[in-house]
């Protein structure tokens, strides 16, 4: 049907998208810059590049969820202006996306017909045998042989994808992007998912296919595009390229580093000497974390290095009880202790600065005061035997950490929903300073905090590892980690494949390590 | 939590916006149009009724018959502060109440026991709700809404839906109607010691706190360390003692049992609460705020029902009420959904 019509109506050779000089900034950050590209139908682009390169940014502008700040797009020729989504699915524009947006009750073929309107019996009753005939047709399109009556929850990821790639195929579409759609798909799944793109571009519809996966980009892609600090940084034939040049592209030439921060822990050196204070062995939770074992000593700080979904985060939060652990021990300073809540593990003095602020660090509506002592609340009560909180002594020390960590607002009293990110950060670690702990994670604290800000995150652990403590820091921007970590953890789909020394370490031995331990699909 | 502590300016006001005095004006006047709608009201009523309304003894009947639903709504506020819900508290008004008339008035027992064995009940319901919510992880409004129907078909076991009277110590009947101070009945004072006692709880201690983080990010109060699941069950306990407290009012006054005595009390009290959601502090459940909607409601139904106007009116006033009560909370807060 429509894919076929697609390639007719753009003759071979022709771009079926364009986008010239496209721009995007956000208060801060410039995502994209000046990127121009062009697409010819059939074509299977591997888009690549590393978190935070500009490639979630430039897919949202193609397909509606973002307006460009500057630049054209052009589809089949035709300048066009993409305002939202609708507006791209119109232009036959589709996305799969890495989250799985199907609705859980239904059938396959009420999720594959979703948004169409569904056949009708005598113009209200839906017309199930119609439905899921037409749903039937459109999973076989791309090969999947999948029952349309089945419930969508009894499928499994991979199934449930294909679905996902049904529907974005069952209107008019010319170009399809894919944004890391073999996330989470065992090999076999992946080879299937393959061969489905490859049937799609036989039809004439192009592919951008988004992927960390190096193996998938070699097995599937015409051309490589290689996004690398909001730039577009190069276009190859896949033929022409091999793995390392790849790579290559990706982590861009050795950058000058920043100074590294360890003025409070004196330079990198006789660590050997440091204590044990955090040791997880064999840390397990099923399809995500597999068998992680690694050690903190006090007066470390230790990164964690991952590209996105490696199961950084999700290593952070065992440890510190916020989900069940399916294997593995915890020792705090050598002794093993038992965690299966935040309590256990605030508890043993290990503390979590959640990734997402917003929803899991701090309470929006409260105070930077009621947020400062809300794990110590039980401290400050006029009377110690009775369970009431003394304003005056929560107002102290709110007061004194707003003093100590520079925390900007009008005051202890203003709510931290209204705070910068950076500042919000700060509160978070207030609570828990003041709370007291030996062992600190750190969850992409300068995600979204400005360059000042992430200045005082670096200073915050370098402080807290000076005075002992064990710290673990996990961040996208690798760049960081040199500039703080005495070593380098890296983790690769869930497993711990690497601990790297930071001496004479760059960002590019980190990417290297991430693409190179992939296990090989396909 | 009613009033604001004093600002303590730190000397860092860099990435603050100073709120215009227009913006000001905009927040500030819905955290005071229910009291004004309540003065508006009072002095209408008071107009078309000068005899009867403006007059001590309709206040005192006022207070008197806010009583139970003053009792019913403090407990309300405290599982709503969760962001939680209670359906089920209406079947447990009347579960404690009849439970507590067919102990003394079929089995002898003592009026102080028997008050004993309701306000324990009450608590069973509410610990029973607290487990199936919280640590089942039930969706509160459905788990309510059936273990409702269990707690009313409870009670028309224990009464065989008979409405009970005799048999009742005069000593029980005396615990809602007794005049003690300045003439007005206990219940009043029973119902004003409960709301202080409620405020006290959310907004004085450590509790009340850990509530008012659960309500607004459940998440990250839990990963701050707070016994997110042990709240939740106190809370419901909370609305079940404030049930059976008030189904002990509502068969003492009475001195019998009707079946389902605390039905009529479902929608006023959601109706108290969000309406106190709407002064003080805006689209936030706090316990001076529900005191105020309750009055409110008091004044409202009082005022309708001496203007001789009929049930089906004073339902839709009262329906609309809350509607405009939730709305108006909604503006305040600067929600936008």
């Amino acid at each position: 049907m429509s894919a076929e019509e697609g390639a007719t109506a753009a003759p071979a050779g022709r771009p079926v998208l364009a986008v010239r000089g496209l721009r995007k900034r956000y208060p801060g950050v410039v995502a994209v810059d000046d990127v121009s590209l062009e697409v010819a139908p059939g074509e299977i682009i591997g888009l690549l590049g590393k978190n935070g390169a500009g490639k979630s940014t430039l897919i949202k502008m193609i397909s509606g969820a973002e307006v460009p700040d500057g630049g054209e797009i052009e589809v089949a020729g035709a300048p066009v202006h993409i305002g939202n989504p609708r507006d791209a699915t119109a232009l036959g524009i589709s996305v799969v996306h890495q989250e799985l947006a199907d609705v859980p009750g239904l059938s396959v073929a009420e999720n594959v017909e979703l948004g169409l309107g569904y056949p009708t019996l005598a113009g209200t009753l839906v017309n199930w045998r119609k439905l899921r005939a037409s749903a039937k047709e459109a999973l076989g399109k791309i090969g999947a042989e999948i029952d349309p009556a089945a419930p969508i929850a009894s499928l499994s990821v991979a199934e449930q994808r294909l679905v996902m790639i049904a529907r974005s195929l069952s209107s008019y579409v010319r170009i399809l992007i894919l944004d890391e759609p073999s996330a989470s798909l065992t090999e076999p799944e992946v080879e299937r998912l393959l061969s489905v793109v490859r049937t799609l571009s036989d039809q004439g519809v192009a592919v951008i296919y988004v992927t960390h996966r190096l193996a998938e980009v070699f097995a599937i892609s015409d051309r490589v595009v290689v996004m690398r600090d909001s730039r577009l940084v190069g276009t190859r034939p896949t033929a022409e390229l091999d793995r390392s040049t790849l790579i290559e592209m990706i982590t861009g030439p050795a950058l000058a580093h920043q100074a590294p921060v360890t003025h409070q822990r004196g330079r990198a050196g006789g660590r050997e000497e440091k204590k044990e204070m955090l040791r997880v062995a064999g840390l397990e939770r099923h399809g995500v974390v597999e068998d992680v074992s690694f050690a903190v000593g006090a007066g470390e700080v230790v990164g964690l290095a991952g590209l996105v979904g490696s199961g950084r985060t999700e290593v952070c939060r065992l440890i510190f009880g916020a989900d069940k652990r399916h294997g593995g021990k915890i020792f705090v300073e050598g002794r093993e202790v038992r965690i299966r809540s935040p309590r256990d593990a605030l508890r043993n003095g290990i503390v979590l600065l959640p990734e997402d602020r917003r929803h899991q660090g701090a309470i929006g509506e409260f105070t930077i005061r009621e947020n400062v002592t809300l794990a110590t609340l039980d401290q400050n009560r006029s009377v110690a035997v009775l369970p009431h909180p003394s304003r005056r002594k929560e107002r102290r020390v709110a007061g004194r950490y707003v003093e100590q960590l520079a925390i900007r607002g009008s005051g202890i009293e203003h709510p931290v929903r209204l705070l910068s990110g950076g500042n919000q950060q700060k509160v978070v670690l207030a609570k828990w300073l003041e709370h007291g702990a030996k062992i600190f994670l750190f969850d992409e604290p300068t995600l979204g905090v400005d360059v000042e800000g992430k200045q005082d995150a670096y200073e915050s652990m370098d402080r807290l590892a000076s005075e002992g403590s064990a710290v673990l820091f996990i961040s996208s921007e690798f760049s960081e980690l040199l500039t703080v970590c005495d070593r380098i953890l890296v983790l690769v789909e869930g497993r711990l494949v690497a601990e790297l020394a930071n001496e004479g370490l760059t960002e590019r031995d980190i990417i290297n390590t991430c693409y190179e331990s992939q296990v090989s699909h396909v | 939590m009613s009033t604001a502590p004093p600002q303590i300016a730190t000397g860092h006001g860099a990435d603050v916006q100073r709120p215009s005095a227009a913006h000001t004006l905009v927040r500030e006047v819905p955290r005071f149009a229910l009291l004004a709608a309540l003065l508006v009201t009072i002095g209408v009523f008071g107009a078309l009724r000068p005899d009867s309304f403006l007059t001590i003894e309709n206040l005192k009947s006022i207070l008197t018959q806010a009583a139970p639903l003053m009792v019913v709504a403090v407990g309300l506020t405290v599982v709503l502060t969760m962001q939680l819900l209670d359906l089920s508290f209406a079947a447990a008004i009347g579960l404690c109440g009849a439970l507590a008339i067919v102990l003394m008035s079929q089995h002898g027992v003592g009026w102080e026991l028997a008050v004993l064995i309701a306000l324990a009940a009450g608590a069973a319901c509410g610990l029973m709700n607290g487990i199936l919510v919280s640590y089942f992880g039930g969706n509160a409004l459905i788990i309510t809404l059936a273990t409702g129907t269990i707690f009313t078909g409870v009670e028309f076991a224990v009464t065989n839906q008979q409405t009970i009277i005799g048999g009742v110590p005069l000593k029980y009947g005396e615990i809602a109607t007794h005049q003690t101070l300045f003439g007005l009945t206990n219940q009043v004072y029973i119902a004003a010691i409960v709301a202080v006692l409620g405020w006290l709880f959310l907004a004085q201690t450590e509790f009340g706190r850990y509530m008012h983080a659960i309500g607004g990010n459940q998440e990250a109060a839990r990963l701050s360390g707070i016994r997110t699941r042990e709240l939740k069950v106190l809370g419901f306990i909370i609305v079940g003692l404030g049930a059976a407290v008030a189904g002990i009012l509502l068969t003492s006054a009475a001195s019998s049992s009707t079946p389902q005595v605390g039905a009529p009390y479902l929608l006023p009290a959601y109706a108290a609460v969000f309406l106190g959601s709407a002064v003080f502090r805006l689209g936030q459940f706090n316990m001076p705020g529900t005191v105020i909607g309750v009055l409110f409601l008091g004044v409202i139904q009082t005022g309708l029902t001496m203007l001789n106007l009929d049930t089906d009116v004073i339902y839709i006033v009262q329906g609309s009420i809350l509607v405009s009560a939730v709305l108006l909370s909604r503006i305040g807060s600067g929600s936008t959904a």
